[in-house]
């Protein structure tokens, strides 16, 4: 659950990488790791969001990166990060990580955008994002089950909860429906007695695990 | 790169805003520094988002989605709503922000809201960069200070409803102790108690006060002194046995419609046990009736001696308080008030002209201090002088002499109204106050040209002078020749600019207002008079002819090129100011003691305690302009 991160081994096809960069990133590499058991409010947790050509994982190719940081329960404009990874993936990507630094992600549908990102991110800088991210996508009907009881949509919480965006389909434009989707969670997980990044991950959990029995 | 990023959901928050008022007519610049800075929250269903115990706000709120509702806090709900609910666009707290101090509403999610917020600091900012936000800000003040004018109107209508209705219980009309003898008294005591007590009828109760008998004034005559009764006798062989009584549930017009059948003055009120609880005379149900300003008006100018004026003037202040009642503002009121007090005294000079010959002295009897001002309440002594012009061939303190006799019974007569004599001795019977007009110009150059504290003292006296009675012209030429004087004596206004500034609004840093030992705040020394005392400079200084406060301040606000809204908002604060110091003294002279200015902030709603609080910033900013003006 830690976000260890490291340097894959014997992977010879690793581009070299730009000087500039290789420090980014062993900066970023020395961070130390974020304590997971901290209430929300002393929190930065990052929404972490993808836009790509399609949907598939195995065809689709990852166009853009957005992330908006959520600090202590507050979403400010001035901490957020957009970028396409044309014509500098590298560089995107380990700006990326700089923003991220090692805070809690969050995401709305892991399997589809870590699923993009990651090997993104292996293949340009040699590095992984070991950590459990929270996934909106299971934590929102264990937390609002009175809206919708099972896994929809982004497009379906966004109505559920009224909340608008300025560009759908857009890494940051869905990220700042994402985040505003996050800060609900973050209230309702507080007032069931989740009160730290590790608590709704246990959440998030215990509901998967119900979902299969079920 | 992030910078782009940042730009975008800049750009969503702005798009947002410019949806609502009045951050749609937000200068772009403002806006964007809006939109910079707000950050996103999220409260849930039931949360509280800002409460009086959190103290001084630490944010300003814009509601993105959801619904918030306001709650008043305090004991008495003063606002026209109990609790408001606000949607998408709305923001809050404004006046509690600007001020710094708590909040006096709740502020609870009533939906899950999200709400972008800025810091104190930059809520301040923002109305320093943006004309449209604090005009916003000061407006939405002002409607605050609306509603407490309404509330006001309710307050003094129920209780102008409960007084002069016919339909008031009997009980509620008695205004004290009932007084009592026992049938066994002798009649010399109970005669004498009549006469210390000053009332019309003695009643005579049982041990357990319940009434027995009455004796009136008009039985003395034909019972007692004519029939040669002997005062030494109890008087319960000489009342009249079986007095009208009612209970005291029954209303006034019972009462008036009792007193036309028996053909009598006085009723006995009984409790449910037939006790005495007090006397009704057909005078309390007079005074039920409304009096109207026509009335006075012609009552003061057909009266024709001092007692008849006397009782004009009980009626002036029976008047203002129907004035409040029927919703008339602060600025009007006293106009009101002084336009009656102007019509009293010029009949009581009328009078004694009557009997002082004063054929062709050219005068004007000169109103100062409030009364100049036109700002009178119902409490002010006498501040009035003469000015005239010693006609050829007369030796002047002959005339003089003349004058200060003329003044003196005015000054007396004035006395006799209710408006008692100065104790400074600033009346026109005083031969220091009564000057030709190259006298009061030498007397007032004196003091320009040396402004010692005592020079300055008088200056704000006699600077508000205007010529009530006689001949106007006399006032002008004076005025015309002080604001040319004075507009070029700079030390002068220089020191009369320190002087104005060492009462500073009684503003606490920590608690909201700085009250004096016994908790109370001076309206007039420390709120009305920061305003008077700023005014006259400014006008001296701009060369206004005007000697009322509001008109010193709107006619400069042009030549000072200060805008007109700034100017409407401390006049608003001055008048807040007034109002309640008149209402102060209503509810005082009610109970038969003077108004002396003075408030307890405890003791006022929510409301008017925060529009005091604007009121006093209101003169706080009138005393920055004056330090600015004057390097102090």
């Amino acid at each position: 659950m830690n976000w260890i991160s490291r340097i894959i081994g014997g992977r010879s096809d690793t581009q070299a990488l730009a000087p500039g960069i290789a420090e980014t990133l062993a900066h970023w590499q020395s961070l130390p790791d974020t304590d997971l058991g901290r209430a929300h409010f002393e929190t930065r947790y990052v929404v972490l969001n993808t836009e790509a050509t399609g949907l598939d994982l195995d065809r689709d190719r990852l166009l853009a990166v957005g992330a908006i940081g959520i600090d202590g329960g507050l979403v400010s404009p001035q901490d957020s990060y957009y970028a396409p990874l044309d014509p500098a993936p590298a560089l995107a990507l380990s700006n990326l990580l700089t923003f991220v630094r090692k805070a809690p992600l969050v995401v709305f549908n892991a399997a589809f955008n870590l699923g993009m990102l990651e090997p993104v991110i292996e293949d340009r800088l040699g590095v992984s994002l070991d950590g459990q991210p929270i996934d909106l996508y299971f934590l929102l009907p264990a937390l609002f089950s009175e809206l919708h009881g099972s896994p929809v949509r982004l497009a379906d919480w966004m109505s559920a909860f009224g909340i608008e965006t300025f560009q759908r389909h857009h890494a940051l434009g869905d990220g700042w429906a994402i985040a505003q989707l996050f800060l609900a969670a973050q209230a309702r997980g507080l007032a069931q007695g989740a009160h730290s990044p590790r608590a709704l991950l246990e959440l998030e959990r215990s509901y998967r695990q119900y979902r299969r029995k079920a | 790169m992030s910078a782009t990023a940042a730009e975008l959901l800049v750009g969503a928050s702005t798009d947002f805003l410019t949806h609502f008022s009045p951050f749609n007519r937000m200068e772009p610049t403002a806006l964007s520094y809006l939109a910079q800075h707000a950050v996103l929250a999220f409260h849930s269903r039931g949360s509280a988002i800002l409460t009086p115990e959190m103290g001084v706000p630490r944010n300003f709120y814009i509601i993105q989605r959801g619904k918030v509702q306001a709650r008043q806090t305090g004991a008495a709900t003063v606002t026209e709503y109990a609790s408001l609910s606000m949607g998408a666009g709305e923001c809050f707290p404004i006046g509690a922000i600007s001020a710094q101090r708590p909040s006096t509403n709740a502020y609870v999610a009533v939906e899950d809201t999200f709400c972008f917020q800025i810091t104190a600091e930059e809520f301040l900012h923002l109305m320093q960069i943006s004309p449209a936000f604090h005009l916003f800000c000061t407006q939405y003040i002002a409607s605050l200070l609306n509603q407490s004018r309404q509330q006001l109107q309710t307050t003094f209508s129920q209780r102008a409803a409960e007084q002069q209705t016919m339909t008031t219980p009997l009980g509620q009309l008695l205004t004290r102790e009932p007084t009592f003898v026992a049938p066994h008294t002798r009649t010399r005591d109970a005669l004498e108690k009549m006469n210390e007590l000053r009332i019309g009828c003695m009643v005579i109760a049982d041990d357990k006060q319940r009434p027995l008998g009455i004796l009136t004034q008009s039985d003395i005559l034909p019972r007692i002194v004519l029939a040669g009764f002997d005062l030494e006798r109890p008087i319960g062989e000489v009342m009249t046995a079986n007095p009208h009584q009612l209970p005291a549930t029954s209303s006034a017009y019972d009462a008036a419609l009792e007193m036309a059948t028996h053909g009598v003055r006085h009723l006995l009120v009984v409790d449910a046990d037939l006790k005495l609880k007090g006397v009704i005379s057909e005078r309390d149900l007079f005074a039920l009736q409304r009096i109207s300003l026509r009335q006075i008006r012609a009552g003061i100018e057909n009266a024709g001696d001092v007692s008849a004026l006397q009782r004009a003037s009980k009626d002036i202040r029976q008047l203002a308080l129907n004035l409040i009642a029927q919703g008339i503002g602060a600025e009007q009121l006293t106009q009101f008030i002084s336009a009656l007090n102007d019509a009293l005294t010029r009949r009581i000079i009328e009078l004694a002209l009557d009997r002082h010959d004063l054929l062709g002295i050219d005068f004007g009897w000169f109103a100062f201090g409030s009364e100049g001002r036109h700002e009178q309440t119902l409490s002010t002594d006498q501040d009035n002088g003469i000015i005239w012009r010693c006609p050829e061939l007369q030796e002047v303190e002959a005339v003089r002499k003349r004058l200060l006799a003329f003044a003196r019974e005015i000054n007396e007569s004035l006395a006799a109204c209710g408006f008692p004599l100065c104790k400074g001795n600033i009346m026109a019977s005083n031969p220091e106050l009564c000057l030709t007009l190259d006298e009061w110009k030498e007397r007032f150059g004196d003091w320009i040209r040396e402004p010692d504290p005592q020079a300055l003292l008088n200056a704000s006296i006699f600077f508000d002078f205007r010529v009530l009675y006689g001949n106007e012209r006399l006032g002008d030429q004076l005025r015309a020749w002080l604001n040319k004087l004075s507009r070029t004596s700079t030390n002068f206004l220089r020191m009369m600019a320190a002087n104005a500034l060492q009462v500073p609004p009684p503003l606490g840093r920590i608690r909201d207002f700085v009250v004096e030992d016994d908790g109370t705040i001076d309206l007039k020394k420390c709120g009305a008079r920061l305003f008077v005392d700023a005014a006259r400079i400014i006008a001296l200084r701009t060369g206004v002819d005007s000697s009322s406060t509001v008109q010193r301040l709107r006619q400069a606000s042009g030549k000072m090129g200060v805008a007109a809204e700034e100017v409407s908002a401390i006049i608003d604060g001055f008048h807040f100011i007034q109002l309640l110091r008149l209402r102060s003294q209503h509810l005082e002279t009610e109970h038969d003691a003077d108004g002396d200015n003075r408030i307890d902030p405890e003791k006022l709603n929510e409301l008017d305690r925060r529009i005091l609080k604007e009121a006093f910033r209101q003169a706080r900013k009138l005393q920055l302009r004056l330090k600015l003006d004057y390097q102090l």
